[in-house]
């Protein structure tokens, strides 16, 4: 059945919203990257199998969803009943038929499996009460953990491809650039280049064909919104596709999805195929006479291949090796011609912003930097997740009162932010307002928008080393700055975190930083030193500890540090014998252990088994 | 080694006959062979009318492709930002000298290969690890020993 | 046509010309060790890049490589400031780090002070300073024979499967016109040797010298619908053959003329 007029799609949405309305409970089952991770398909299976066998009056299987992220994944596995809310965490497969018992068959609550905030001592029994979410404002993720996964019908229901049924049939095109511009949308990449510039210069070419691409390359380590959205939303990203391929003239587009996300391709892929069939996308798109055919095209492991001309070249089936920015891709992008490239998060806003008007996205955030951001909030936090706030939101807010603070209430040693190409930012700069240029002043960034969380055993050497490696193994290797630079620079950060530097060698890590940002040919290149630049900013003296003292003071940097059994805690378990791949532990059950340091390669093993006791020391 | 390229004519079918299928391409007779065999590279290089430099270049540009080949299980160690600073080096280690093999390696048995990962997006969960498509989070050097043992079961179990 | 000035000059150009060739025009010399004039500027070494700015950008400037930056009006651009020196000296000392014995490299560094490396280098490195230059003109003669091979650091240049390419003719076009003299070829007996596979040269039927191989001469005669039978002589052989026919066509005329 194909939709021919936007009164059919008003009716559709009727439709599919009364099927989901019908249930009188709802179970979602989270099944986002870390649900999955940790086991969440198992769970779903089981709940299939327990509910096959024990039908239960008034419940059907229908009402049983595999959702997308829905946030807190600290939590994870994460299993929701609506329309109450009510929030299990931490479920384990044998807790399955449990929760069937108590809160399908009866309208009861599993106490045990509720969250405890482990700072308030409180117990929640729904999710909106809860910080991690009150405080969010979800906008581009606002579909995920809340309808079923890659459903179509799910999307139309809560107005999916409304904002496109207005465009395609209410609009001009030059009118969805201006409602574009309104809206301040700047791209969610981490570039932030107005959308509605490009679009508008893009339209104007005279050259076709056109195209759209959409960036699902999210190569950053530390960040997966896009992979949420690709994976729990993906209509999102194709009605935003539509909407973008109209206002500029496109009849063709491709969405580049990373190598590493197989269900992304897979879902992505599901989704063109649910909305062609229905007439949503392909030929004579709602009745309109637009067509635009999308297609996936996989990367082939590449972080380079997140910087826009490499994806095109990686689109041609060419490596992906950047080129120069003084041909602009809006003019001569994929295959030579006139192409709009924006990332993943950047369309699931678009919808939105056509549907509610840039007006309405232009009162959240700030004004140079308006709307919401989804960020991942990660490492050595409480509340690790994927989380969307306003623009302007400050770090202070995100990691202390979402983020619920360090783990084990350590103090914050620095957070990092905008993936490899940023940097580290300390404690005292907690309150600075995360948007595209705040924290690019300060010398980081917001970039894509990883977040990671670092305490006091973070070596900011070690993640600058880590970072380099990084870095220079992603090179594509074309110019000599990123080539050799790199290469050298992270020599020169191995040298220090093995205490083999001298103060002159970071006088000529600076001075070579310099240069490589300079002379690179593409962002890759040109942010590469960042990771060093910003870390020697804020923590030269930890660089100088390294350098003057051999030491490391953060107890990582495995040429500077000892591990050493302390006797009078050392309970006698043996752990740490079972742990030690050098075999140089010895003792006997009961009496304390010994660590040989001649043969002990510092590989942390047993620091890391013997947390619980304490009784192995790091100097 | 004897390869059974009857199989390539299908993955072919499958794609435009364009040079712009060819990364898509290698990647199914990569997941096919478990590596690029130098007759698929030829017969792609033909199919798609694309030079061999070319197809050989773009082979060992990306990371997801291997000219050796790989084990049954392949074992994903996730060395992004969050998963190192909570102690992925550690696990790689582990499974290094468990399995008596170096990241990048493949046992002789080709039951398994090691590698590391850039950053496979489940960073909330991390330490993890990727065995061929299931993904395992929450590794640490205890469990991880676990991971690898329960594989090499599941394969004597199966003989 | 646009104005613009260079190192202070003020010059003309052609709209879409590239920076490096009016440059170079005004008798100024840059290295630019990636770039020749039969295939697209490419942008890799870097060392190139000039200081553009504009009267209208109130004291901004940018660095770009002039082989890829086309001219623009009113454009002002300076081709040797202490900080283009400085980028070309970084560039140069990290070649010279990859390539130690590279005579041109040497030679290059010390025009801009790098005498040693000052950083990690390996004694025994080889001297191809992966401007990819081989690989663009083979692709442009159309034999597409050998590529990049790998990523980043490890990179190098290779041809398929690291065995004899089989869409090499041995033409020559890479190794002469490698920037470093890295590319080995021996001419040995009629027989040429270049990245492990063997040609037979064609020797003229006029003089014996050995002129071109025969997988060339045949991609020649295929692409250009010229005899093969041409390529039996040389250069050499087949002027002065037309030579003594022009003189003859003189001959006639003045016959006809008298």
């Amino acid at each position: 059945m194909r939709v021919e007029k936007t009164s059919q799609l008003a009716k559709l949405q009727k439709t599919f919203l009364e099927k989901m309305n019908k249930h009188d409970r709802t179970v979602l089952i989270c099944c986002g990257p870390g649900c999955l991770a940790n086991g969440a398909q198992k769970i779903s299976d089981e709940f299939h199998k327990v509910l096959k066998k024990k039908k239960i009056k008034g419940f059907s299987i229908e009402a049983l969803k595999e959702t997308g992220c829905h946030g807190f994944c600290e939590q994870g596995p994460l299993v929701i009943i609506e329309p109450d809310g009510i929030f299990y965490t931490r479920v384990k497969v044998k807790d399955v038929e449990e929760i069937i018992d108590t809160s399908i068959k009866k309208k009861e609550v599993v106490e045990r499996l509720l969250y405890t905030d482990q700072a308030t001592d409180k117990t929640y029994e729904t999710y909106s009460e809860i910080p991690f979410y009150k405080l969010q404002h979800r906008v581009a993720l606002r579909n995920i953990g809340k309808i079923r996964q890659c459903d179509i019908e799910e999307y139309i229901a809560v107005g999916g491809y409304q904002g496109m049924a207005k465009a395609l049939t209410k609009m001009k095109p030059m009118e969805v650039i201006d409602e574009v511009t309104t809206s301040g949308l700047r791209g969610r990449g981490g570039g932030g280049f107005p959308a509605g510039r490009k679009w508008a210069t893009c339209a104007k070419i005279d050259d076709e064909p056109r195209y759209v691409i959409c960036n699902g390359d999210e190569g950053d380590p530390g960040a997966f919104m896009d992979r949420a959205i690709m994976e729990g939303d993906p209509h999102s990203v194709l009605e935003g596709m539509i909407i973008a391929a109209y206002a500029v003239g496109a009849q063709d587009g491709y969405i580049y999805v990373r190598e590493e996300y197989p269900l992304a391709v897979v879902n992505i892929q599901k989704a063109i195929e649910q909305a062609t069939e229905l007439g949503l996308l392909g030929e004579n798109i709602l009745g309109t006479g637009f067509n635009l055919n999308l297609h996936v095209s996989r990367g082939g492991g590449a972080f380079v291949c997140g910087e826009s001309s490499a994806l095109m070249r990686s689109v041609a089936g060419e490596v992906g090796e950047p080129r120069a920015k003084y041909i602009r891709s809006v003019q001569k992008g994929v295959f030579d011609k006139p192409t709009v490239l924006n990332n993943v998060e950047s369309y699931a806003n678009v919808p939105v912003i056509i549907e509610k008007g840039g007006k309405w996205f232009a009162t959240l955030g700030t004004p140079k930097s308006t709307g919401t951001k989804a960020f991942s909030l990660v490492g050595k936090v409480r509340n690790t997740g994927l989380i969307e706030v306003p623009m302007g939101t400050t770090l202070r807010q995100i990691i202390y009162d979402i983020g619920g603070g360090v783990i084990d209430n350590k103090p914050l040693k620095a957070v990092q932010t905008g993936g490899p190409s940023g940097g580290c930012l300390p404690e005292d700069k907690l309150d600075l307002s995360v948007d595209f240029d705040t924290l690019t002043k300060a010398g980081s960034m917001m970039g894509s928008g990883g977040m990671i969380v670092m305490d006091e055993r973070t070596c900011v050497v070690d993640v600058a080393k880590y970072f380099l490696k990084f870095l220079n193994d992603e090179s594509c290797g074309k110019c000599v700055p990123c080539r050799e630079g790199l290469y050298q620079l992270h020599a020169l950060a191995v040298a220090i975190s093995e205490g083999r530097a001298t103060e002159e060698d970071l006088d000529k890590m600076e001075k070579l930083s310099d240069n490589i940002v300079i002379g690179s040919l593409c962002g890759l290149g040109k942010s590469g030193p960042n990771p060093f630049l910003s870390t020697i900013q804020y923590f030269r003296d930890e660089y100088l500890a390294h350098i003057k003292d051999k030491k490391c003071p953060a107890g990582v940097c495995r040429e500077l540090i000892t591990y050493k059994v302390d006797a009078e805690k050392c309970d006698g378990c043996m752990a740490c014998i079972a742990a030690c791949a050098q075999k140089c532990i010895t003792g006997k059950k009961g009496e304390p252990h010994v660590i040989n340091q001649e043969r002990c390669d510092k590989c942390g093993a047993c620091y890391a088994v013997c947390n619980k006791r304490d009784a192995i020391e790091v100097a | 080694m004897n390869h059974d390229f009857s199989k390539l004519p299908e993955i072919f079918e499958r794609y435009p006959d364009t040079p712009a299928s060819l990364i898509a391409v290698l990647q199914d007779i990569q997941k096919e062979y478990h590596f690029l065999p130098c007759h698929a590279l030829e017969e792609t290089a033909r199919h798609l009318d694309v030079p061999l430099s070319k197809v050989f270049s773009v082979s060992t540009f990306y990371n997801a492709f291997s000219l050796n080949p790989k084990g049954e299980k392949v074992i994903r160690i996730c060395i992004g930002t969050t998963c190192h600073i909570r102690g992925a080096m550690q696990i790689q280690q582990q499974l290094e000298n468990l399995l008596e093999i170096k990241a990048g390696e493949t046992t002789e048995d080709l039951k398994f290969t090691l590698e590391v990962v850039a950053c496979v997006g489940a960073c909330a969960m991390a330490p993890v690890v990727a065995v061929n498509e299931d993904f395992h989070g929450g590794i640490t050097v205890a469990n991880a020993k676990r991971l690898v043992k329960t594989k090499k079961k599941t394969k004597k179990g199966k003989a | 046509m646009v104005t613009l000035t260079v190192n202070g000059r003020v010059v003309q150009a052609q709209e879409g010309e590239m920076l490096l060739e009016v440059i170079r025009r005004e008798g100024i010399d840059i290295p630019a060790l990636c770039h020749h004039e039969a295939v697209e500027p490419f942008g890799a070494c870097r060392l190139c890049m000039v200081e553009i700015t504009k009267e209208a950008w109130d004291g901004w400037t940018n660095h770009v490589t002039s082989c890829l930056y086309p001219v623009e009006q009113d454009l002002i651009v300076s081709t040797h400031t202490p900080k283009v020196n400085e980028l070309r000296k970084s560039v140069l000392d990290l070649q010279l780090a990859r390539c130690p014995n590279s005579p041109e490299i040497r030679k290059l560094a010390a025009e801009y002070g790098v005498n040693e490396t000052s950083f990690e280098s390996k004694p025994d490195a080889d001297n191809c300073i992966l401007c990819g230059l081989c690989t663009r003109i083979c692709d442009k003669m159309g034999f597409n024979a050998i590529s990049t091979v790998g990523r980043g650091h490890g990179k190098e240049i290779a041809p398929p499967m690291h065995e004899a390419p089989p869409d090499c003719v041995g033409c020559l076009s890479c190794a002469l016109n490698c920037p470093t003299n890295v590319i080995e070829y021996s001419d040995v007996n009629g027989k040429r040797t270049i990245w492990g596979k063997q040609f037979e040269l064609i020797k003229c039927s006029e003089c014996g010298k050995t002129t071109i191989t025969r997988e060339f001469a045949q991609a020649l005669s295929d692409r250009k619908g010229i005899p093969i039978e041409y390529f039996e002589k040389c250069d050499h052989c087949h002027r002065k053959e037309l030579s003594l026919t022009m003189g003859q066509v003189a001959g006639w005329s003045k016959e006809v003329q008298s």
